[in-house]
Protein backbone atom coordinates (compact mmCIF):
# COMPACT_ATOMS: atom_id res chain seq x y z
CA UNK A 1 0.00 0.00 0.00
CA UNK A 2 1.01 3.58 -0.41
CA UNK A 3 2.40 4.68 2.35
CA UNK A 4 3.37 8.34 3.10
CA UNK A 5 5.50 9.04 6.40
CA UNK A 6 4.81 12.90 7.07
CA UNK A 7 7.32 14.41 9.15
CA UNK A 8 6.27 18.25 10.99
CA UNK A 9 9.53 20.30 11.29
CA UNK A 10 10.82 23.22 13.15
CA UNK A 11 14.67 23.89 13.73
CA UNK A 12 14.90 19.75 14.41
CA UNK A 13 18.72 20.36 11.99
CA UNK A 14 20.14 17.90 14.69
CA UNK A 15 17.78 15.24 14.34
CA UNK A 16 16.40 14.87 10.74
CA UNK A 17 18.87 13.72 9.05
CA UNK A 18 18.51 10.04 11.44
CA UNK A 19 15.07 10.42 11.51
CA UNK A 20 14.41 10.34 7.68
CA UNK A 21 16.98 8.46 7.23
CA UNK A 22 15.20 5.51 10.04
CA UNK A 23 11.59 5.81 8.02
CA UNK A 24 12.85 5.83 4.49
CA UNK A 25 12.12 1.87 4.39
CA UNK A 26 8.50 2.24 5.26
CA UNK A 27 7.35 4.70 2.55
CA UNK A 28 7.56 7.98 0.94
CA UNK A 29 9.16 10.66 3.82
CA UNK A 30 7.11 13.82 3.31
CA UNK A 31 9.09 16.88 5.70
CA UNK A 32 6.64 19.67 6.48
CA UNK A 33 9.32 22.50 7.07
CA UNK A 34 7.29 24.94 9.26
CA UNK A 35 9.21 27.61 8.90
CA UNK A 36 12.37 26.74 10.58
CA UNK A 37 15.20 29.07 10.68
CA UNK A 38 18.06 26.22 10.91
CA UNK A 39 18.82 24.36 8.06
CA UNK A 40 16.44 21.82 8.22
CA UNK A 41 15.01 22.08 5.06
CA UNK A 42 18.29 21.73 3.24
CA UNK A 43 18.91 18.88 5.36
CA UNK A 44 15.79 17.02 4.53
CA UNK A 45 16.04 17.74 0.55
CA UNK A 46 19.72 16.12 1.17
CA UNK A 47 18.30 13.27 2.26
CA UNK A 48 15.65 12.95 -0.51
CA UNK A 49 12.78 13.90 1.67
CA UNK A 50 9.57 15.68 -0.34
CA UNK A 51 9.93 18.83 1.25
CA UNK A 52 6.79 21.33 1.79
CA UNK A 53 7.97 24.88 3.19
CA UNK A 54 5.91 26.98 4.98
CA UNK A 55 6.98 29.87 4.58
CA UNK A 56 5.86 31.29 8.35
CA UNK A 57 5.92 29.15 11.23
CA UNK A 58 2.00 27.77 11.15
CA UNK A 59 2.68 25.02 14.62
CA UNK A 60 2.40 21.69 13.92
CA UNK A 61 -0.99 21.37 13.91
CA UNK A 62 -0.71 23.59 10.82
CA UNK A 63 2.25 21.05 9.49
CA UNK A 64 0.48 18.16 9.67
CA UNK A 65 -2.64 19.05 7.55
CA UNK A 66 -0.24 20.46 4.74
CA UNK A 67 1.07 17.04 4.70
CA UNK A 68 -1.96 15.32 4.77
CA UNK A 69 -3.34 17.24 1.75
CA UNK A 70 -0.20 16.98 0.20
CA UNK A 71 -0.24 12.47 0.66
CA UNK A 72 -4.33 12.74 -0.11
CA UNK A 73 -3.57 14.73 -3.82
CA UNK A 74 -0.93 12.11 -4.62
CA UNK A 75 -2.96 9.13 -3.84
CA UNK A 76 -1.70 8.11 -0.25
CA UNK A 77 -3.44 4.81 0.95
CA UNK A 78 -1.51 5.15 4.40
CA UNK A 79 -0.27 8.32 6.30
CA UNK A 80 1.86 8.15 9.20
CA UNK A 81 2.55 11.19 11.44
CA UNK A 82 6.30 10.88 12.52
CA UNK A 83 8.24 13.20 15.10
CA UNK A 84 11.28 14.87 14.09
CA UNK A 85 12.94 14.77 17.18
CA UNK A 86 13.94 10.97 17.33
CA UNK A 87 11.21 10.46 20.11
CA UNK A 88 9.52 7.84 17.67
CA UNK A 89 10.82 4.59 16.82
CA UNK A 90 11.08 3.80 12.75
CA UNK A 91 10.95 0.36 13.65
CA UNK A 92 7.34 0.48 14.93
CA UNK A 93 5.47 1.68 11.85
CA UNK A 94 4.95 -1.72 10.08
CA UNK A 95 3.09 -2.54 13.59
CA UNK A 96 1.35 0.60 13.79
CA UNK A 97 -0.13 0.57 10.56
CA UNK A 98 -0.73 -3.52 10.40
CA UNK A 99 -4.46 -2.74 11.89
CA UNK A 100 -5.15 -0.95 8.76
CA UNK A 101 -3.97 -2.90 6.34
CA UNK A 102 -5.60 -6.01 7.93
CA UNK A 103 -8.52 -3.88 7.58
CA UNK A 104 -9.21 -4.14 11.54
CA UNK A 105 -9.09 -0.02 11.94
CA UNK A 106 -8.84 3.20 10.29
CA UNK A 107 -6.88 5.24 12.20
CA UNK A 108 -4.09 3.53 14.84
CA UNK A 109 -2.45 5.84 17.80
CA UNK A 110 0.40 4.83 19.45
CA UNK A 111 0.66 4.21 23.45
CA UNK A 112 2.93 4.89 25.51
CA UNK A 113 0.98 3.09 28.46
CA UNK A 114 0.34 -0.50 26.89
CA UNK A 115 4.34 -1.10 27.20
CA UNK A 116 5.52 -2.00 30.63
CA UNK A 117 8.53 -0.65 30.22
CA UNK A 118 7.60 3.54 29.47
CA UNK A 119 10.43 6.04 29.50
CA UNK A 120 8.05 8.51 30.47
CA UNK A 121 9.32 11.18 33.12
CA UNK A 122 7.24 10.77 35.89
CA UNK A 123 6.01 14.03 36.75
CA UNK A 124 5.23 14.47 33.23
CA UNK A 125 3.21 10.97 33.27
CA UNK A 126 1.70 11.63 36.69
CA UNK A 127 0.53 15.53 36.49
CA UNK A 128 0.16 16.22 32.94
CA UNK A 129 -0.47 12.75 31.09
CA UNK A 130 -2.80 11.25 32.90
CA UNK A 131 -5.32 13.85 33.88
CA UNK A 132 -5.14 14.72 30.00
CA UNK A 133 -5.78 10.79 29.32
CA UNK A 134 -8.81 11.05 31.97
CA UNK A 135 -10.25 14.62 30.55
CA UNK A 136 -9.69 13.22 26.52
CA UNK A 137 -11.46 10.08 27.48
CA UNK A 138 -14.60 11.66 29.43
CA UNK A 139 -15.08 14.47 27.29
CA UNK A 140 -14.81 12.83 23.77
CA UNK A 141 -16.41 9.69 24.93
CA UNK A 142 -13.46 7.74 23.96
CA UNK A 143 -11.61 4.55 25.70
CA UNK A 144 -7.83 5.17 24.74
CA UNK A 145 -4.97 4.93 26.89
CA UNK A 146 -3.03 8.08 26.14
CA UNK A 147 -3.13 11.49 24.43
CA UNK A 148 -1.24 13.60 22.49
CA UNK A 149 1.28 10.82 21.32
CA UNK A 150 2.49 12.38 18.11
CA UNK A 151 3.06 8.95 16.74
CA UNK A 152 -0.47 7.76 14.80
CA UNK A 153 -1.57 5.82 11.14
CA UNK A 154 -4.26 7.16 9.35
CA UNK A 155 -6.04 5.34 6.36
CA UNK A 156 -7.33 6.93 3.16
CA UNK A 157 -10.59 7.12 4.51
CA UNK A 158 -9.68 9.09 7.74
CA UNK A 159 -7.69 11.00 5.83
CA UNK A 160 -10.52 12.54 3.61
CA UNK A 161 -12.56 12.35 6.38
CA UNK A 162 -10.18 14.65 9.12
CA UNK A 163 -9.17 17.91 8.59
CA UNK A 164 -7.02 19.53 11.31
CA UNK A 165 -7.93 23.00 12.21
CA UNK A 166 -6.15 23.31 15.05
CA UNK A 167 -2.89 24.90 13.88
CA UNK A 168 -1.19 24.09 17.69
CA UNK A 169 -0.74 21.21 19.64
CA UNK A 170 -4.34 20.74 20.20
CA UNK A 171 -4.53 19.06 17.00
CA UNK A 172 -3.99 15.63 18.48
CA UNK A 173 -7.18 16.32 20.22
CA UNK A 174 -9.03 17.48 17.60
CA UNK A 175 -8.26 14.31 15.42
CA UNK A 176 -9.38 12.12 18.61
CA UNK A 177 -12.66 14.15 18.59
CA UNK A 178 -13.26 13.76 14.67
CA UNK A 179 -12.44 10.28 14.55
CA UNK A 180 -15.47 9.83 17.57
CA UNK A 181 -17.54 11.93 15.08
CA UNK A 182 -17.15 10.39 11.98
CA UNK A 183 -17.09 7.05 13.23
CA UNK A 184 -14.16 5.89 12.18
CA UNK A 185 -12.62 2.09 13.80
CA UNK A 186 -10.05 3.16 15.58
CA UNK A 187 -7.13 0.93 17.46
CA UNK A 188 -4.64 1.54 20.17
CA UNK A 189 -0.68 -0.45 18.96
CA UNK A 190 1.74 -0.23 22.10
CA UNK A 191 4.75 2.18 21.02
CA UNK A 192 8.08 3.87 22.48
CA UNK A 193 8.68 7.33 22.82
CA UNK A 194 12.19 7.92 23.91
CA UNK A 195 12.32 11.84 25.72
CA UNK A 196 15.62 13.95 24.41
CA UNK A 197 13.56 16.75 27.06
CA UNK A 198 10.21 17.49 28.78
CA UNK A 199 8.07 18.50 25.76
CA UNK A 200 4.76 19.92 26.66
CA UNK A 201 4.58 20.74 30.41
CA UNK A 202 1.72 21.97 32.31
CA UNK A 203 1.32 25.20 30.67
CA UNK A 204 1.75 23.66 27.38
CA UNK A 205 -1.02 21.37 28.76
CA UNK A 206 -3.70 24.56 29.82
CA UNK A 207 -2.96 26.40 26.14
CA UNK A 208 -3.87 23.07 23.91
CA UNK A 209 -7.03 22.85 26.49
CA UNK A 210 -7.90 26.74 25.61
CA UNK A 211 -7.43 26.46 22.03
CA UNK A 212 -9.46 23.41 21.56
CA UNK A 213 -12.58 25.30 23.30
CA UNK A 214 -12.14 28.89 21.65
CA UNK A 215 -11.76 26.73 18.08
CA UNK A 216 -15.31 25.75 19.24
CA UNK A 217 -16.64 28.98 18.86
CA UNK A 218 -14.90 29.56 15.25
CA UNK A 219 -15.35 26.14 14.27
CA UNK A 220 -18.99 24.81 15.28
CA UNK B 1 -22.70 71.87 39.82
CA UNK B 2 -19.10 70.44 41.70
CA UNK B 3 -17.43 68.44 38.48
CA UNK B 4 -18.27 70.90 35.43
CA UNK B 5 -14.64 71.03 34.13
CA UNK B 6 -14.83 67.49 33.88
CA UNK B 7 -18.64 67.53 32.03
CA UNK B 8 -17.07 69.82 29.50
CA UNK B 9 -14.07 67.71 28.87
CA UNK B 10 -15.98 64.88 28.54
CA UNK B 11 -18.63 66.57 26.17
CA UNK B 12 -15.73 68.00 23.95
CA UNK B 13 -14.05 64.17 23.66
CA UNK B 14 -17.67 62.52 22.45
CA UNK B 15 -18.87 65.59 20.19
CA UNK B 16 -15.23 64.88 18.48
CA UNK B 17 -16.09 61.18 18.58
CA UNK B 18 -19.32 61.74 17.42
CA UNK B 19 -17.97 63.89 14.40
CA UNK B 20 -15.66 61.46 13.16
CA UNK B 21 -18.30 58.24 13.55
CA UNK B 22 -20.14 60.74 11.23
CA UNK B 23 -16.90 61.13 8.82
CA UNK B 24 -16.40 57.22 9.08
CA UNK B 25 -20.17 56.92 8.16
CA UNK B 26 -19.96 59.19 5.09
CA UNK B 27 -16.96 57.35 3.89
CA UNK B 28 -19.04 53.89 4.20
CA UNK B 29 -16.58 52.01 6.33
CA UNK B 30 -19.42 51.90 9.12
CA UNK B 31 -22.66 49.96 8.45
CA UNK B 32 -26.01 52.04 9.37
CA UNK B 33 -26.22 49.42 12.18
CA UNK B 34 -22.92 49.92 13.73
CA UNK B 35 -22.92 53.96 13.24
CA UNK B 36 -25.93 53.91 15.26
CA UNK B 37 -25.01 51.39 17.88
CA UNK B 38 -21.72 53.72 18.71
CA UNK B 39 -23.72 56.97 18.28
CA UNK B 40 -25.95 55.53 20.66
CA UNK B 41 -23.57 54.27 23.23
CA UNK B 42 -21.64 58.05 22.99
CA UNK B 43 -24.91 59.62 23.53
CA UNK B 44 -25.35 57.73 26.42
CA UNK B 45 -22.23 58.54 27.68
CA UNK B 46 -23.09 62.14 27.55
CA UNK B 47 -26.68 61.88 29.35
CA UNK B 48 -24.67 60.21 32.15
CA UNK B 49 -22.55 62.97 32.78
CA UNK B 50 -24.96 65.47 32.68
CA UNK B 51 -27.86 63.70 34.21
CA UNK B 52 -25.69 61.51 36.78
CA UNK B 53 -29.32 61.06 38.56
CA UNK B 54 -30.37 58.81 35.52
CA UNK B 55 -28.08 55.93 36.34
CA UNK B 56 -29.50 55.63 39.80
CA UNK B 57 -33.07 55.51 38.69
CA UNK B 58 -31.29 52.56 36.13
CA UNK B 59 -29.70 50.96 38.93
CA UNK B 60 -32.34 50.65 41.00
CA UNK B 61 -34.06 49.25 38.22
CA UNK B 62 -31.83 46.49 37.80
CA UNK B 63 -31.48 46.30 41.52
CA UNK B 64 -28.28 47.71 42.18
CA UNK B 65 -27.52 50.48 45.03
CA UNK B 66 -25.62 53.52 43.00
CA UNK B 67 -25.91 54.45 39.28
CA UNK B 68 -22.19 54.44 39.36
CA UNK B 69 -22.07 50.67 40.44
CA UNK B 70 -24.36 50.04 37.04
CA UNK B 71 -21.87 51.82 34.69
CA UNK B 72 -19.13 49.78 36.47
CA UNK B 73 -20.90 46.47 35.77
CA UNK B 74 -21.79 47.68 32.18
CA UNK B 75 -18.49 48.97 31.24
CA UNK B 76 -16.85 45.78 32.58
CA UNK B 77 -19.26 43.07 30.97
CA UNK B 78 -19.04 45.19 27.23
CA UNK B 79 -15.23 44.93 27.65
CA UNK B 80 -15.29 41.34 28.40
CA UNK B 81 -17.63 40.61 25.36
CA UNK B 82 -15.06 42.83 23.37
CA UNK B 83 -12.28 41.04 24.23
CA UNK B 84 -13.69 37.95 23.19
CA UNK B 85 -14.64 39.13 19.78
CA UNK B 86 -11.28 40.35 18.95
CA UNK B 87 -10.09 36.90 20.25
CA UNK B 88 -12.17 35.27 17.96
CA UNK B 89 -11.22 37.54 15.16
CA UNK B 90 -7.87 36.91 16.27
CA UNK B 91 -8.04 33.46 15.58
CA UNK B 92 -9.73 33.66 13.02
CA UNK B 93 -7.22 35.52 11.09
CA UNK B 94 -4.42 33.30 12.41
CA UNK B 95 -6.56 30.59 10.59
CA UNK B 96 -6.74 32.49 7.55
CA UNK B 97 -2.95 32.87 7.36
CA UNK B 98 -2.60 29.14 7.67
CA UNK B 99 -4.00 28.75 4.72
CA UNK B 100 -2.28 31.27 2.35
CA UNK B 101 1.00 29.82 3.98
CA UNK B 102 0.02 26.40 3.00
CA UNK B 103 -1.14 26.71 -0.39
CA UNK B 104 1.73 28.72 -1.13
CA UNK B 105 4.03 25.21 0.33
CA UNK B 106 1.55 23.28 -1.84
CA UNK B 107 2.15 25.20 -4.45
CA UNK B 108 6.14 25.79 -4.22
CA UNK B 109 5.59 21.68 -4.75
CA UNK B 110 4.25 21.82 -7.94
CA UNK B 111 6.93 23.78 -9.18
CA UNK B 112 9.92 21.36 -7.70
CA UNK B 113 8.05 18.54 -9.28
CA UNK B 114 7.56 19.92 -12.45
CA UNK B 115 11.41 21.22 -12.81
CA UNK B 116 12.49 18.08 -11.69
Amino acid sequence: MKTFIIIPCYNDAAFLERVINSVKPYGQVVVVDDGSTDNSREIAQSAQAIVLKHRLNRGQGAALETGDLYALREGAEIVVHFDADGQHQAAEIPRLIEPILKGEANVVFGSRFLKSDDFTPFLKKWLILKPAILFQNLLLGVKLTDAHNGFRALSRKALELIRITQDGMAHASEIVEKVKLNGLKYREVPVTVLYNDFGQGFGGGLKILADWLFGKFNNP
Amino acid sequence: MTYLPLQIIVSLFVMLIVFRLKKKFKDNSLKTSEFIAWLVLWLMVLVVFWLPQTTSYLALLFGIGRGVDLAVYLATLVIFYLVFRLYLKIDKQQKEITKIIRHLALKDEDKNHDQS
